[in-house]
């Protein structure tokens, strides 16, 4: 090697062409409502590093082998929260699952739309139940006290308390693996729950009364059956069955 | 199938079980009380009992009581305590050996009317 090459060699560079490709198929459940009355599935054979999100391949797919497959993604970095697909059997996001967590050499990733929503188009489903579960919660701060000269302060047990809830991406991971969501759509789900809860334990909020009353309407915590599919689902680790519960005890408690 | 884990299986077993029982406690109170009807219609109902898959029914619904049960006090912890729901795999673990262990016993104490009826 001259000295020149060995220069302009990068680390990242050089590690990239020492991986070797896997060679796997993606087996995706297509639906276009324009042309199919079911959804049937399609297969691709890609060439893939284990160190691949399981997005890059979905592109790879759209980018050179169908140009009409349709998906949402936005920031590719587990932030936006627009990617949720079920991916193998359980709720994920694309951009945060690697190739080689769900798939060898020689193996087959499946993807699926989430559950319990309406299908548009492949993995596009129709997000506005979810979204109006969501403003079913009331997800704004309300306080009408006159706001202090400086901040409205929280000691850090208070802040430790919505932690959690407040971590939340409006994903619907955890929301479309309820199975309790699949048979009533009605109920708000774990989604709006969490966010709920992150005003129920807002020490700054004042409208925890109303918001524990929505709670408990029939189409709140009660009908959670702790099956603790959401939390295994939750892409931000968000202890998701534990903050209902919490929730459910407040409203319990309320009523006493 | 949803790959979940176990506490998908655990509701789902619930819920099951719990319709099972409910069933159970219909028929036979429907059966028992048929006997105001007198006694051709009662033993006519219970002969019936008599097929295989009441038979083995029986280990099944005694499994079913006690998983039930037991699978609805890990609930209640789960629903009262912090401690309850960080623990609740291992609980479903413990009431899936004593639900088998009871449905074993169960086999086992009516293993004469499993092979030869009454
Ligand atoms: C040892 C006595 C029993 C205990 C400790 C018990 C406990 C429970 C609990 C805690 C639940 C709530 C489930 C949840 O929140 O996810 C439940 C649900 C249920 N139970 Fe029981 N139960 C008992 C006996 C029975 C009996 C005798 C029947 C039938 C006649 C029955 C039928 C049901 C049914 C149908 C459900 C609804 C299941 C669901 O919503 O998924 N249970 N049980
Ligand atoms: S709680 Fe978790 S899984 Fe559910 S919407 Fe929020 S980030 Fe997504
Ligand atoms: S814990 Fe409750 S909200 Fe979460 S998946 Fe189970 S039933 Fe649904
Ligand atoms: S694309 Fe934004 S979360 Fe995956």
């Amino acid at each position: 090697m001259t000295q020149m090459q060995h220069e302009t060699s990068t680390a990242p560079a050089a590690a990239k062409q020492a991986l070797p490709m896997l060679h796997i198929k993606i087996k995706i459940l297509r639906f276009d409502p324009e042309k199919d009355r079911k959804a049937h599935w399609e297969t691709y054979a890609i060439e893939a590093q284990a160190g691949d999100r399981v997005l890059d391949v979905i592109n790879e797919v759209k980018w050179y082998h169908d140009h009409s497959l349709t998906f949402r993604r936005s920031c590719m970095h587990g932030i936006c929260g627009s990617d949720a697909m079920l991916i193998n059997g359980r709720n994920r996001l694309a951009c945060k699952t690697l190739v080689r967590d769900v798939a060898k050499d020689g193996g087959t990733i499946t993807i699926e739309p989430i559950r319990g929503l309406k299908v548009e188009k492949d993995l596009l489903v129709d997000m506005e139940p979810f979204f109006d579960s969501y403003k079913a919660i009331m997800p704004y701060f309300i306080n009408e006290s006159p706001a202090p000269a400086a901040e409205r302060i929280q000691s850090e047990e208070e802040a430790e308390r919505m932690a959690h809830s407040s971590n939340c991406i409006l994903c619907a991971c955890c929301t479309t693996s309820c199975p309790i969501f699949w048979v009533n759509g009605s109920y708000l789900g774990p989604a709006s729950i969490v966010q709920a809860h992150r005003f129920i334990f807002d020490s700054r909020d004042e409208a925890t009364q109303q918001r524990l009353n929505i709670m408990n309407q029939n189409t709140g915590v009660w009908r959670c059956r702790t099956a603790y599919n959401c939390t295994e689902a939750c892409p931000r680790d968000i202890p998701i069955t534990q903050l209902i519960e919490e929730v459910k005890r407040a409203v319990m408690y309320q009523q006493a | 199938m949803y790959k979940g884990r176990e506490g998908q299986w655990a509701f789902l077993l619930h819920r099951l079980s719990g319709i099972a029982i409910l069933a159970y406690l219909l028929i036979h109170v429907f059966s028992i009380g048929s006997f105001i009807f007198g006694e051709r219609f009662y033993m006519a109902i219970h002969e019936t009992y008599d097929w295989p898959i009441f038979r083995i029914g029986l280990v099944f619904i005694t499994a079913g009581v006690v998983y039930h049960a037991f699978n609805g006090l890990r609930i209640i912890v789960m629903d009262f305590t912090g401690a309850g729901v960080a623990y609740q795999r291992q609980m479903w673990y413990g009431v899936m050996a004593v639900t088998v262990v009871s449905g074993l016993y169960a086999a086992w104490t009516l293993l004469p009317r499993l092979l030869g009826g009454y």
